[in-house]
């Protein structure tokens, strides 16, 4: 997370004072910045444009090599139908959004909790086993295990977990990984008297980790709650392979794609837009705080 | 943050250094790091250690029978190195991707973060534009990917306009440059989480440090190699040692760009596919023990060198 340090402005520096060359670069720079601005951004114009276009229009369009060609009549309807028509098996779209909610929700609140636990324990706490407990996260991160899918699948059969929410549940309450790497680093840094205060008030170990040192890492929580609520509800994978009769949003637009498109792809396109809006809303009010807290540090171990 | 206490100024350190404990509070300590360990620690001895060790007994299982044999290394090598066969495809397309990340997506994600950080006009704009891809639902962007490389796409009306030629039946529905087209893919929409991460580290250095160089007469592309890329190094090196363990993983979205068919296949996908359509745990249990067995000596390998580098501390 970011260091906190004071830091003199950039723009009160000499660093400032550009020359001639240096400034020529920094057009080019800039004009090649926004051609890929541009070229990431006109995709989703595209997307919105069409998405109100009739079905039989678009594919008019497309054979006439006009695919930014505006609606002849804007089928807002396309939107009510994108509801309606969002089906897979029993579940509705409202079914895939709760699906999509809990499921975040599970891998979210588990993954970034436990990585606290751990970080906290780790970081702070002298006894035995600790240094292997330790070594085991960074070997688990660094080494690569290719191939345990199968074993994963075998796994959660075994166990009855399979297309259960108790699959996420169980399986994401691990304390170690990138989440892990991040808040032991904060909770080094952060004095041990800060506890010692909650014991000397009468506070135990819980208490000062409820109470002080979990309140304390506040900021690196929540960015890294918003990192992981991105990548899971984008997540589609684990969820068609674990989850089949969970879908969630994403999971469904990929159930649904092939069907749909070919019925009418403007009505799949405002599903598309739909499902961004949730994730697109948390990064808006959120953007700040993912711009500013995230970095990674050394690995070691 | 704010290190004081009181005005007491505080200083990192852990439990059992600054405060006496009792037989009591001790006994408080055990029970709370075990109370916190004690999930974690079960889930990781299950769902990776015990999950990890089944995958290599299964490496010696038929599948369907259970009976002890190593058929699957067998096929596994067969398939590795006969021409046309899967895994000779799904390895010779997952090197292209790995290398992708490594020489194109990198590189250039250090490039944008660098002059994103000596804020080029517009800068907080193009930041967030940048890291949009990474937040976008991968059904979205792949969809929108294909219907504009299509026939009668953006990219084909573009490509008429500059009086080029472009494949009938697309990029994604020609052989030869499907692979290269889910690459492009990778590398427009990959670029925005490195970026992020490596402006974040780069926006610790002290700019008296950068001052210094300008003094020296440095230019931009010298700053950023003599200056900047040592000073962030170990944030470098940790995402060099975190793609190398992506070595034989490293995949695009062939399932939702165009279905995972014979020809795109990865490594990462042909295991995923495996698992999910003929659930032959076998083969890919024994092809994931070898190449893991390969992997592990690249990866402590590659971090080694990486350690032979200064460590900047800023």
């Amino acid at each position: 997370m970011s260091g906190g340090f004071d830091r003199k402005p950039m723009g009160s520096s000499l660093l400032s004072k550009r020359g001639t060359g240096e400034r020529i670069i920094y057009v080019v720079i800039f004009f090649l910045f926004v051609v890929y601005a541009l070229a990431l951004l006109l995709p989703f114009v595209w997307l919105f444009i069409n998405s109100f276009k009739g079905g039989l229009e678009y594919l008019d369009n497309i054979s006439d090599s006009k695919p930014f060609s505006w609606p002849t009549n804007f089928l807002f309807d396309n939107y009510g139908k994108a509801f309606s028509m969002f089906q897979y098996g029993d579940n509705t779209f409202f079914g895939m959004l709760g699906n999509s909610v809990w499921y975040v929700a599970i891998v979210t609140v588990e993954g970034v909790f436990f990585s606290a636990c751990t970080g906290y324990v780790i970081a702070k706490y002298k006894f035995r086993g600790r240094d292997l407990i330790y070594s085991i996260a960074i070997v688990s991160m660094t080494i690569p295990i290719v191939g345990a899918l199968g074993s994963s699948f075998k796994l959660s059969y075994d166990l009855g977990i399979y297309n259960t929410p108790l699959q996420p549940i169980l399986s994401c309450a691990g304390g170690f990984g990138f989440n892990f790497l991040i808040l032991h680093a904060f909770y080094k840094s952060i004095p041990w008297a800060y506890s010692e205060a909650v014991f000397i008030d009468g506070g135990n170990h819980f208490t000062a980790f409820f109470r002080v040192m979990l309140p304390m890492a506040a900021a690196p929580i929540l960015t890294l709650s918003i990192m992981s609520a991105i990548g899971s509800w984008n997540d589609y994978s684990s969820v068609i392979l674990f989850l089949p009769d969970y879908p969630t949003i994403s999971a469904g637009l990929y159930f649904v794609k092939d069907d749909l498109i070919k019925e009418s792809a403007p009505v799949y396109f405002a599903q598309l837009i739909l499902s961004m809006i949730p994730i697109i809303t948390v990064f808006a009010i959120f953007s700040d705080k993912i711009m500013t807290n995230l970095s990674v540090g050394g690995l070691k171990g | 943050m704010n290190a004081s206490l009181n005005g007491k100024k505080l200083t990192p350190s852990m439990s059992g250094r600054n405060l006496k404990l009792g037989n009591k509070s001790r006994a408080g300590e055990i029970i709370f790091i075990i109370a916190m360990l004690a999930i974690p620690v079960i889930n990781w001895l299950v769902f990776w250690l015990y999950v990890n060790f089944d995958s290599i007994l299964l490496a010696f299982q038929n599948a369907y029978t259970q009976e002890w044999t190593t058929d699957n290394f067998v096929a596994f090598w067969s398939s590795l190195t006969r021409d046309g066969g899967d895994l000779k495809i799904a390895f010779m397309n997952t090197a292209l991707y790995f290398l992708s990340s490594l020489v194109i997506i990198m590189p250039l994600s250090l490039f944008i973060s660098y002059f994103i950080y000596k804020k080029v006009k517009g800068y907080k704009v193009f930041r967030i534009i940048f890291y949009l891809p990474c937040i976008i639902p991968a059904s979205v962007l792949t969809t929108v990917f294909a219907e504009i490389v299509n026939p009668g796409g953006v990219v084909n009306v573009i490509m008429d306009w500059l009086h080029l030629s472009y494949p009938d039946h697309g990029i994604l529905g020609t052989e030869g440059i499907k692979t290269a087209a889910i690459i492009a893919y990778t590398v427009i929409f990959g670029l925005g989480g490195d970026m992020l991460i490596f402006s974040s580290a780069m926006s610790r250095i002290p700019i008296e440090l950068l001052e210094a160089g300008r003094l020296d007469g440095l230019g931009p592309f010298r700053e950023l190699t003599r200056i900047i890329l040592p000073l962030i190094w170990p944030t470098v090196s940790t995402k060099i040692t975190l793609l190398m363990t992506g070595l034989f993983t490293a995949s695009g979205p062939i399932l939702l760009l165009v279905n995972g068919m014979h020809n795109d296949i990865t490594i990462s996908f042909w295991i995923f596919n495996t698992v999910r359509v003929t659930g032959d745990y076998g083969i890919v249990a024994a092809a994931g023990l070898c190449f893991t067995a390969v992997a592990i000596p690249l990866i402590l390998g590659v971090r080694k060198i990486m350690g032979r580098f200064s460590e900047a501390e800023y």
